[in-house]
């Protein structure tokens, strides 16, 4: 259930429990695949699984802009008088887009401070493990989010496309100002710094076109030019690993 | 090669802490580095020769199979707690002189960002390879570098940053460092940065991954 909202923006608290974030998920980030996952690996990653609920607090929404507020062009989209400068790739997967869902989720600030604690009292290894879980954990809000986003736009007859974030596919990292600014203050507990870096770390922001006529294209990575982004998949759902 | 020797190589490449470390499974009950850094000195052989051809071979092998994708991180953590269980046999020589480091690097994140890890796993390979490791923390300034650069004579700088707006700071770190200090070698690295970014802002090296870091500065900054 939707926490607060006005007629199209929307924030909610999933617990974690409901985000589906898994151990094969997790490895499959630290770059293992086909069961080579060394044991203790996943025996901590196990360890640490369930104790995620008493560290994150997951806030995640969405700000719905009118239709007909949005002009596509071949590099660049404006919304509300603001131009969106993320280059062909990005904005020829939103052309047929009527609107544009603007999007945050964190785990908030309790995982960075966990993991740098972890690693203050010299266990780099938990620490590092509890930072790729804050990773996955982001990334399945934002997954869960991106459904809430369909919910919500389904009754009007749209659609959505996949998910864009400032920082890939050639979109300058420093249009997170453009992009908050459009959002309520402090959306979700999310500040930014001079920088353009989201507080807490482990966030993720973006939009998502809306329209009757677009569809979600393929899945993100393949579409983008950036061959040794830090955050590249090369599988959206990698095979699972066996127990 | 002395067989002691080659055990400690095998216990940092296989990420073997010591006796009691359950991990590698194959190796479990066996002595690790820890036991193995303390037989070698037991059985005469000089610190020096423990470091360089022990441990640092083994990091060395970690360091290039973590650059061809055939380990990944926290392989490379192991290895690292391997090697500072060993190193921590080794430390008391260096205040006597019979161990020396090749040299220092100061190393952190640039002003602005606050990404830690890559750049904690390249200290910890770079430190592997013989090297003293400063570690400045993140989101530090052009000042606080070349204060440690003033403390630290003769050492290298290392700069790492994540982001396309943060990485523009390592210009200004670097224009700080080289205006006092032009002999001083500046090594940069990070997701967003290219060899192209780096010749640009006048950065004496850069890599994509720990090793380059360490192949930069064994081969342009030795001093021992």
């Amino acid at each position: 259930m939707p926490e607060s909202s006005s007629p199209d923006v929307v924030t909610f608290s999933p617990s974690v429990d409901t985000l589906g974030v898994d151990r094969d998920l997790v490895v499959a980030d630290l770059g293992y695949r086909n069961g080579e996952t060394p044991d203790m690996v996943r025996e901590l990653v196990d360890e640490l699984l369930p104790q995620l609920p008493s560290h994150v607090e997951i806030r995640c929404g969405f700000r719905i802009l009118p239709s007909g507020s949005i002009d596509v062009a071949a590099d660049s989209v404006t919304a509300n008088g603001i131009s969106f400068s993320m280059g062909p790739i990005i904005a020829s997967q939103l052309k047929r887009s009527t609107s544009l869902a603007l999007f945050v989720s964190t785990v908030g600030p309790q995982m960075e401070r966990w993991s740098a604690q972890l690693m203050a009292e010299g266990d780099m290894m938990k620490g590092f493990l509890v930072d790729a879980l804050a990773s996955e954990v982001v990334e399945r809000a934002s997954v869960w989010l991106e459904q809430r986003v369909v919910d919500h736009v389904t009754p009007r007859g749209w659609k959505i496309t996949n998910r864009y974030s400032p920082g890939y596919c050639d979109w300058a990292v420093s249009e997170q100002q453009k992009l908050f600014s459009l959002l309520p203050h402090q959306f979700c507990g999310i500040t930014l710094t001079a920088s353009s870096l989201m507080v807490p770390i482990k966030s993720l922001s973006g939009i998502i076109g809306l329209g009757p006529d677009v569809k979600r294209g393929a899945f993100q990575c393949s579409i983008c030019e950036l061959k040794d982004c830090y955050r590249r998949r090369d599988d959206p759902e990698p095979a699972k690993e066996k127990a | 090669m002395n067989e002691l020797l080659e055990s400690l190589t095998r216990c940092v490449e296989r990420g073997k802490v010591d006796i009691k470390s359950p991990y590698p499974p194959d190796l479990k009950g066996q002595d690790g580095a820890d036991e193995f850094a303390r037989k070698a000195l037991d059985a005469g052989i000089p610190p020096q020769e423990i470091l360089s051809n022990g441990l640092i071979i083994g990091m060395q092998r970690v360091g290039e199979r973590f650059r061809n994708k055939e380990i990944f991180v926290p392989d490379v953590l192991m290895a690292a707690k391997a090697m500072a269980a060993a190193m921590a046999h080794l430390k008391p020589f260096f205040q006597s002189d019979a161990l020396k480091h090749k040299g220092t690097i100061v190393i952190g994140t640039v002003l602005g960002d606050l990404h830690d890890i890559g750049k904690k796993l390249v200290s910890m390979v770079i430190e592997g390879a013989g090297w003293e490791v400063v570690d400045l923390g993140t989101d530090v300034s052009p000042e606080k570098f070349l204060k440690a650069v003033d403390e630290h004579p003769g050492c290298v700088v290392g700069l790492s940053a994540l982001l396309t707006t943060t990485m523009v700071n390592m210009e200004s770190t670097v224009k700080h460092v080289k205006a006092k200090h032009p002999n001083v070698k500046v090594i940069i690295g990070g997701a967003p940065v290219t060899e192209e970014f780096a010749l640009k802002i006048g950065a004496d090296g850069y890599s994509s991954d720990p090793q380059g870091a360490v192949e930069f500065l064994n081969s342009r900054c030795t001093t021992n």
